[in-house]
């Protein structure tokens, strides 16, 4: 008995080793040594002469105005592009729920943004979104809406919305396919059974439908807010982060910090708050899952 | 059902209008990618394509880089597919069927991955890849890449193999198949749609990276595609159709591939999340 444990034991570990030896290597190692830089004062320049100073990287990113502005950018980002992804997902999870022709061709077409690598969708946006001769302004002044060249990208105002718009373009087909799955898996019966005693379409949906989903609605969410705190390429390509820190987001900030101002050390300083950060989400929704499920349970 | 709740019409405007905003962008490509220069810069733009221009695509073949720029990202990407596929499925089939010492903290670590910001680990990636001679290299960025797609990979096998009853594998194995031979000639086939899935996952992942190849990529002969075709945003003298022509070839592989794989494609970002 015991010896078929190690046994298996030893089989085991030899299937996980190439995935533990590279999961260490690459992401085990590394976040360790980002963890250490940030009680350096370690600079890109010379980046294995560090002298530890403590703290000194969290006070003074807590002290600075703009690491607030950072936070709140990143805040204003994550919240957007989660609530944006999961509302736009679950309207087109609905209407492509269901038997209708081409539906085959409408799941294909959906998959196109999220197939299109983020330094083609990065590029045809800033065209897109040019203020002198882009299609968007274009078409929004044929039809009235506005006058004149809208600085979509360049206007410390619309910047975030524009970024915004972008990500979610980007990441809406993902939510989209998980909420459909999920929506298959809903008994059409329970739907009818409501629909027989009275309740009307909406009744139906906020009843039967979304608590049927809650489970999935509540990982999405938070792959979507965690995966949010990462995305540095589309954000960096469209605007580096500006204009005025506008959509300087935490990763962005931290680039900006460690490869801009060469200043590893605080860089590190940054990335270990996001990490924070995504870990509070994790418990945060651990928290609302457990409820949740208990409330099922009495219901 | 549902299909009877949004209305017919209302339905197929919703879809319509939808399908239609997915794909704008790449529409777009193609319109500018087949306009004349001198016709961009218009007060009111042509809004068709015009197949009789397509001088812009030879000039992004003829005139740039492009091609070996994706050759280069082609062998990173199929790198990071098998590299990502070889490590993956046997984590996969040791979580799946083995109840083992370090089981659970293994499962963890994989979700904790998903936490780790890219642009966090590049510093101590750079260095760790300096001291190991593996920066300029192609193979540095496959090693790289896998390792980002390798925990969402084991996860979803695991669920794949999770479904494949043991009676299957046992029958073999009374026949004294070893094991490892009943993992690849038995279990593999009955999961092909994942790991087809996997494929597909690993190799838009890398298809797609940016950050990593910037960084880690001096050498100009040995830059993906990527990287190769942001760099035409800096120097401002390749003009704007033949960039987008440039980025069109570029999005053209992987939008062909999820078209006609939907089924896969699908079936691997979703099966993770619902089960899971």
């Amino acid at each position: 008995m015991q010896s078929n444990e190690r046994a298996i034991n030893r089989e085991a570990w030899f299937g996980i080793a190439p995935a533990v030896l590279l999961l260490a290597a690459v992401q085990g190692y590394p976040i360790l040594r980002g963890i250490y830089l940030s009680f350096t004062n370690t600079s890109l320049l010379s980046p294995n002469r560090s002298t530890f100073v403590g703290l000194r990287n969290f006070t003074a990113l807590f002290n600075l105005d703009s690491f607030q502005i950072t936070m709140v950018k990143t805040l204003v980002y994550a919240t957007g592009s989660v609530i944006g992804a999961v509302v736009l997902g679950l309207a087109a999870a609905l209407v492509m729920n269901g038997a209708f022709p081409g539906r085959r061709l409408v799941r294909a077409m959906i998959l196109v943004p999220w197939a299109t690598p983020q330094v083609a969708v990065a590029l045809v946006f800033v065209w897109i979104f040019n203020a002198d001769y882009g299609v968007l302004n274009y078409a929004l002044s044929s039809i009235g809406l506005i006058d004149g060249g809208v600085l979509w990208l360049n206007d410390p105002d619309l910047a975030m919305g524009s970024v915004l718009l972008v990500t979610i373009w980007k990441i809406f087909p993902f939510s989209a396919l998980v909420l459909l799955a999920a929506l298959q898996s809903v008994p059409a019966s329970l739907e009818e059974a409501a629909r027989i005693d009275g309740a009307r379409g909406f009744a139906v949906l906020t009843e039967i439908t979304l608590p049927g989903i809650r489970r999935t609605i509540l990982v999405l969410v938070l792959f979507l807010s965690i995966w949010s705190l990462r995305r540095f390429e589309l954000i960096w390509l469209l605007t580096q982060g500006g204009p005025v820190r506008a959509t300087n987001t935490l990763v962005v900030d931290l680039y900006r910090q460690g490869f801009v101002n060469a200043h590893l050390g605080r860089a590190a300083a940054i990335g270990v708050v996001g990490f924070l950060a995504s870990i509070l989400i994790t418990i945060v929704y651990y928290y609302v899952e457990q409820r949740s499920a208990r409330r099922a349970g009495e219901a | 059902m549902t299909g009877r709740r949004v209305g017919g019409v209302a339905r197929t405007v919703a879809i319509v209008v939808m399908v239609g905003l997915t794909i704008f962008p790449i529409y777009w490509m193609l319109v500018t990618a087949t306009t004349d220069t001198s016709r961009l810069f218009l007060d009111a733009p042509d809004l068709l394509p015009n197949f009789g221009h397509l001088a812009a695509f030879a000039a992004a073949l003829d005139d740039t880089a492009l091609l070996l720029w994706l050759l280069n990202s082609a062998i990173i990407a199929v790198g990071t597919t098998v590299l990502t596929i070889a490590t993956a499925w046997f984590a996969a089939y040791a979580l799946s069927r083995y109840r083992f010492r370090g089981r659970g903290a293994f499962g963890l670590a994989l979700f904790a991955t998903q936490f780790l910001p890219e642009v966090f680990l590049l510093v101590p990636i750079y260095g760790l890849f300096l001291t190991f001679g593996l920066l300029n290299r192609l193979e540095g960025l496959m090693i790289v890449n896998a390792a980002f797609v390798v925990p969402v990979a084991t996860w979803l096998l695991k669920t794949a193999i999770d479904a494949v009853p043991r009676e299957i594998e046992e029958a073999a194995r009374v026949d004294g198949a070893p094991r490892l031979a009943i993992q690849i000639s038995i279990v593999a086939p009955l999961v092909l749609p994942s790991l087809a899935a996997v494929s597909v996952i690993a190799f838009f992942h890398a298809w797609d990276e940016f950050v990593f190849a910037l960084t880690f990529i001096s050498k100009a002969d040995l830059r993906p595609a990527s990287v190769g075709i942001a760099s035409f945003v800096g120097e401002l003298t390749t003009p704007l159709d033949v960039i987008m022509a440039a980025s069109l070839i570029y999005v053209l592989p992987t939008l062909i591939f999820a078209v006609f794989a939907q089924r896969y494609v699908i079936g691997g970002l979703v099966a993770g999340s619902v089960k899971g």
